[in-house]
């Protein structure tokens, strides 16, 4: 695959990315958000494979197929099933409104953007504004995890962050080393099943809410 | 070339486009039937609500300003008036072409038609008028100015608001210079097209229930020719809006010069995309319900947010 094919597609799927995320961001409903990090997730592994090709690099191969595999079925899975067992509702309680999250989205995406540009070294010919995108995904990652009350949200927040290390470490070094990779993946997994399992035990055994967990004083 | 010619051209795309605009709706709310397992409608059926209307006589509520009656007129006019300003037979790239206006035009005029309706039905002083009226108004004021970001975005990178131009200069470059802005643009004219012609997340063409209505609010008031002329102009409307978005992001197979080949492929490629569009419109018409008046700005942020962003990240 040639440089410039491959930098335009890995253009075309930062947008993508960029817009999955919004999703996640602009979800009333806890389903939605899940579904939509899968999507990011597929359209994450579908840029490691191009830049697999493109670079060819077999590493990033395996981690595209890990990626679909663990990110795009197993996790979006896992996190289904939990909601299913404990039957909570369905809406998502956000701390502040949708609207304003998306407006702050919109300015994270912007300071991204401008702040990479003081980074221009660290571009890189084929990545292009993959860097920036992938920046601009931790940030939304992490504010997803903070402006969401429910657990189950901020788990989905997590994913949405790790997908954009994932990318930015794309961007940056065509592709860590694999096993760094795994032991990433690996985290998260450990993460959301420990979450899980949390959600479950905390429910099944106090009926309560992580968050009311704030209104403990020591 | 001849002026007159071209002239000509343009008129005849922009009457080509008034008259498939009922087309368009009878095909959603036909593949709306089909979805549920109706027979549905047959496809001609606004054109025949629309021959029925012209028929009937006018009734006209007696707090009513003479205004009134010129309303329906306004609007069609302001919203036929925008269709002369889109590629949809004939792009002819450089000088070759009478400028007719360009995308803000465009909008400014469909504006305009929004508030000629809002105006008309605070005027006839109905109740429902005024709600539908001052939700129309809210609707306007979150798309409006994401439809201009989202246009803007793409004009940025072809260096022209003419649409024309627009669309004869994207069509030549290879994959049609798609970037991630363009992505995100369409993402936001895709969700602010289901707002602007009506349709369900957004607003429900088919019920004249008071508490789900929007634009048919606006049109209680109406009847016979006059009604017939907004019910002409909202599918004018909706095929103009359409067209647009293919204009902005698919500009494909658009005839250059009056050979009947090329025309006949121009006719093909117009055809599939009003039809993918449409199908498009359709399909999340039939699988998503009705939001909450109040949930509605929610919907549309995700479209502003997309909008203000492919421009963002235009020009940064």
């Amino acid at each position: 695959m040639s440089v410039d094919l491959a930098t335009r597609l890995i253009d075309v799927l930062g947008g993508l990315l960029l817009f999955s995320t919004l999703l996640i961001l602009a979800a009333g409903q806890l389903f939605r958000a899940i579904y939509a990090v899968a999507v990011q997730s597929v359209f994450l592994a579908i840029a490691g494979a191009v830049l697999g090709a493109a670079t060819g690099n077999p590493d990033l191969w395996i981690i595209a197929g890990i990626t679909i595999v663990v990110k795009a079925i197993l996790l979006p899975w896992l996190l289904i099933w939990v909601v299913r067992r404990i039957q909570i509702p369905r809406e998502i309680e956000p701390v502040i409104p949708i609207n304003a999250t998306l407006g702050l989205a919109a300015g994270i995406v912007v300071l991204a953007f401008r702040l990479s540009a003081s980074l221009g070294p660290v571009r890189q010919a084929i990545t292009g504004n993959a860097l920036p995108v992938g920046i601009a995904l931790i940030l939304l990652g992490v504010l997803v995890m903070a402006s969401r009350r429910k657990a189950l949200v901020q788990m989905v927040g997590l994913f949405a962050s790790d997908n954009g290390i994932f990318f930015t470490g794309m961007a940056v070094s065509q592709g860590m080393p694999l096993i760094i990779e795994i032991g990433v993946i690996l985290d998260v997994v450990l993460g959301a099943l420990v979450m899980g399992i949390l959600v479950l035990r905390v429910r099944s055994s106090v009926d309560t809410d992580i968050a009311d967990l704030e209104d403990l004083r020591g | 070339m001849d002026n007159t010619a071209a002239i000509g051209k343009i008129v005849a795309q922009a009457g080509l486009l008034v008259l498939l605009g009922p087309l368009v709706t009878g095909f959603i709310q036909k593949l709306k039937a089909r979805l549920q397992c109706r027979q549905g409608a047959s496809l001609w059926q606004p054109y025949r609500d629309l021959a029925k209307l012209l028929r009937k006589g006018t009734v006209q509520s007696d707090s009513a300003s003479p205004f009134f009656r010129a309303i329906p007129v306004l609007v069609l006019a302001a919203t036929v008036t925008t269709t002369v300003m889109l590629p949809v037979l004939w792009a002819p790239a450089g000088a070759a072409r009478l400028p007719m206006g360009d995308a803000i035009l465009l909008l400014a005029l469909l504006a305009l038609a929004r508030f000629l309706c809002a105006i008309g039905a605070l005027d006839a002083g109905g109740a429902f008028g005024g709600m539908g009226a001052s939700r129309e108004m809210t609707v306007g004021l979150l798309v409006e100015p994401a439809m201009m970001m989202a246009v803007f975005s793409v004009a940025v990178a072809g260096g022209t608001t003419d649409l024309v131009h627009l669309a004869a200069r994207r069509g030549m470059l290879p994959a049609l210079a798609w970037q991630a802005p363009d992505l995100l643009a369409l993402f936001a004219m895709l969700v602010l097209a289901l707002a602007e012609t009506g349709r369900i997340p957004v607003d429900n063409p088919d019920t004249h229930l008071e508490l789900t209505m929007l634009h048919e609010g606006m049109l209680l008031e109406h009847s016979g020719p006059g009604l017939a002329c907004i019910v002409l102009a909202t599918h004018t409307k909706q095929i103009v809006i359409l067209t647009l978005v293919a204009a902005l992001f698919f500009p494909l197979g658009l005839a250059e010069g009056s050979e009947p080949l090329e025309i006949a492929l121009a006719g093909g490629a117009l055809f599939a995309k009003l039809f993918a569009l449409a199908t498009f419109l359709g399909l999340v018409e039939s699988s998503y319900a009705k939001l909450r008046f109040f949930r509605v700005p929610q919907f549309l942020g995700l479209g502003l947010v997309c909008a203000f962003l492919a421009l963002a990240l235009r020009i940064l």
